[in-house]
């Protein structure tokens, strides 16, 4: 017999010793424990269904958790480094030139208006949408689009062209935005304020979220909409205002409520107030 | 050495047990249970060297045999099916263990240090257990069932689905490795 028989044989016979099992298996108490367990747990349906002990329920919730976490923190890194990213450098420059191609929304911005914020924010372009002030009796020099709704979707020679607009408007647009953003507040304001039987007041501010509903469509048409904080909380005025225009004099507290609902979820006072800077000449 | 029995007869019985146990038959569970449950039940004690944590891996391995058994497709034995469980719930319970244990160890290190020095050398059977545990899983798992509990080598690979050459391979490994750590002893098995 060789060394290394030996050694195996000494091995085998020594190692019967390491971690020596019990002579009596408990079997009952084991058998009696695992009828606990699965008449604890969901009830097993064999074929590799959709079963799971609660361990496993557990460890899955506190996966799903962790995965959730993870999730949450890389949106909050991503939305940070987008505001970071998307904060500009240098104060605002103000188009020196006008855009040569016809958008929905053209500000009348010229070098003569450099720091001076606009009367009228939305001004009418040489060959863009008819901008009116409103006939409605209140005229509160803001702008209106006359007829229907603007389409949506850029039509060529209609809509804004986001491709050819000239480098030096996105200045103009981001004043007119600001401008239009100011008055969507002011109206809000109003529309939170505002008492519940005056039905006249209805009225003047269905009026009012018509014009701004007009305009916020156009600016989500313009290139301002390619901003990715601009653009959700333009959609998210443009709902408020869809249903402030909606809104029928003397309708049911509950659609009000509703309304002011829409406006806490999602902030919309707020991201509106965010979205302003500081010394802008609000709205009415 | 026990399991061959159970290989050569199972594959009529277990197929019979296990289409009663899908069916829902209370009866058949039990009576797989009783057959498979010794040596299951050996295999995590020897893994584990505690009778709670052995309990704990037996319970599981049947807990889970009995939700998958649907899905078994007789590729191997209901044997080799059932300790492939056996030994997976086992290693992985282990690991899980070692890492609760390796939080606290900073207190029983201190203890065994201030221990250490009053205690005499250990005994061969204490030194072969500390060298066994030192042992890899994969070394450490082959060895103990094939040296220790007298598993085949087909049956291993079966188990721990890897091949026969790395069975062996491991097996030599352990045994080197053992060699090693057991050369104060060497005299014992020379003689």
């Amino acid at each position: 017999m060789t060394e290394d028989n030996k050694f195996e044989e000494f091995l085998k016979t020594k190692a019967q010793d390491y971690n020596a099992p019990p002579v009596r298996v408990p079997r009952d108490e084991m058998w009696a424990a695992i009828e606990a367990k699965r008449a604890a747990g969901p009830r097993v349906v064999y074929g590799g269904g959709a079963t799971y002990m609660v361990g496993q329920r557990r460890f899955g919730t506190r996966m799903w958790l962790g995965a959730a976490a993870a999730a949450m923190l890389l949106v909050a890194t991503g939305v940070g480094i987008g505001r970071w990213t998307a904060t500009p450098s240098a104060p605002p420059a103000v188009a020196t030139t006008q855009p040569q191609t016809p958008a929905s929304v053209t500000p009348s911005v010229t070098g003569e208006q450099t720091g001076t914020p606009l009367s009228s924010p939305i001004q009418p372009a040489e060959n863009g949408p008819s901008m009116v002030a409103s006939s409605s009796g209140t005229n509160t020099g803001r702008p209106v689009h006359q007829g229907t709704t603007q389409p949506r979707s850029s039509a060529p020679g209609n809509g804004p062209q986001v491709a050819l607009a000239p480098a030096g408007s996105s200045s103009a647009y981001q004043l007119t935005t600001v401008q239009h953003l100011s008055e969507a507040e002011a109206l809000l304001t109003s529309f939170r304020t505002r008492s519940n039987t005056d039905q006249q007041m209805d009225a003047q501010l269905g009026a009012w979220a018509r014009q701004l509903l007009s305009n916020t469509r156009l600016l989500l048409d313009s290139p301002v909409a390619n901003d990715p904080q601009r653009r959700p909380l333009l959609q998210d005025l443009e709902l408020v205002l869809v249903q402030i225009v909606q809104l029928s004099p003397g309708s049911a507290p509950q659609d009000r409520e509703l309304i002011e609902k829409t406006l806490q979820q999602d902030h919309v006072m707020t991201r509106l107030r965010t979205a302003i800077p500081a010394g802008t000449q609000r709205g009415s | 050495m026990h399991m061959v029995a159970y290989e050569t007869q199972s594959s009529v019985n277990d197929i019979q047990l296990i289409t009663r146990v899908v069916a829902g038959d209370a009866a058949a569970e039990r009576e797989l249970y009783e057959t498979y449950v010794d040596r299951i039940y050996r295999l995590a004690f020897r893994l584990a060297g505690d009778d709670e944590l052995a309990r704990d891996f037996t319970q599981a391995t049947f807990i889970r045999a009995f939700e998958k058994i649907g899905s078994f497709r007789g590729e191997s034995s209901l044997s080799t099916w059932l300790h492939s469980i056996g030994v997976s719930v086992a290693l992985n319970g282990l690991r899980k263990t070692k890492r609760q244990r390796s939080r606290e160890a900073p207190i029983e290190e201190g203890i065994t240090i201030g221990s250490a020095r009053v205690e005499a050398e250990p005994d061969l059977k204490e030194r072969l257990a500390r060298a066994i545990d030192s042992l890899a899983d994969k070394y450490r798992t082959v060895f103990v069932m094939h040296d220790v509990e007298g598993y085949t080598h087909e049956e291993i690979s079966g188990t721990l689905n890897i091949p026969i050459g790395t069975s062996k391979s491991h097996l030599f490994q352990a045994r080197s490795k053992l060699r090693v750590l057991l050369a104060d002893f060497a005299p014992e098995w020379v003689s």
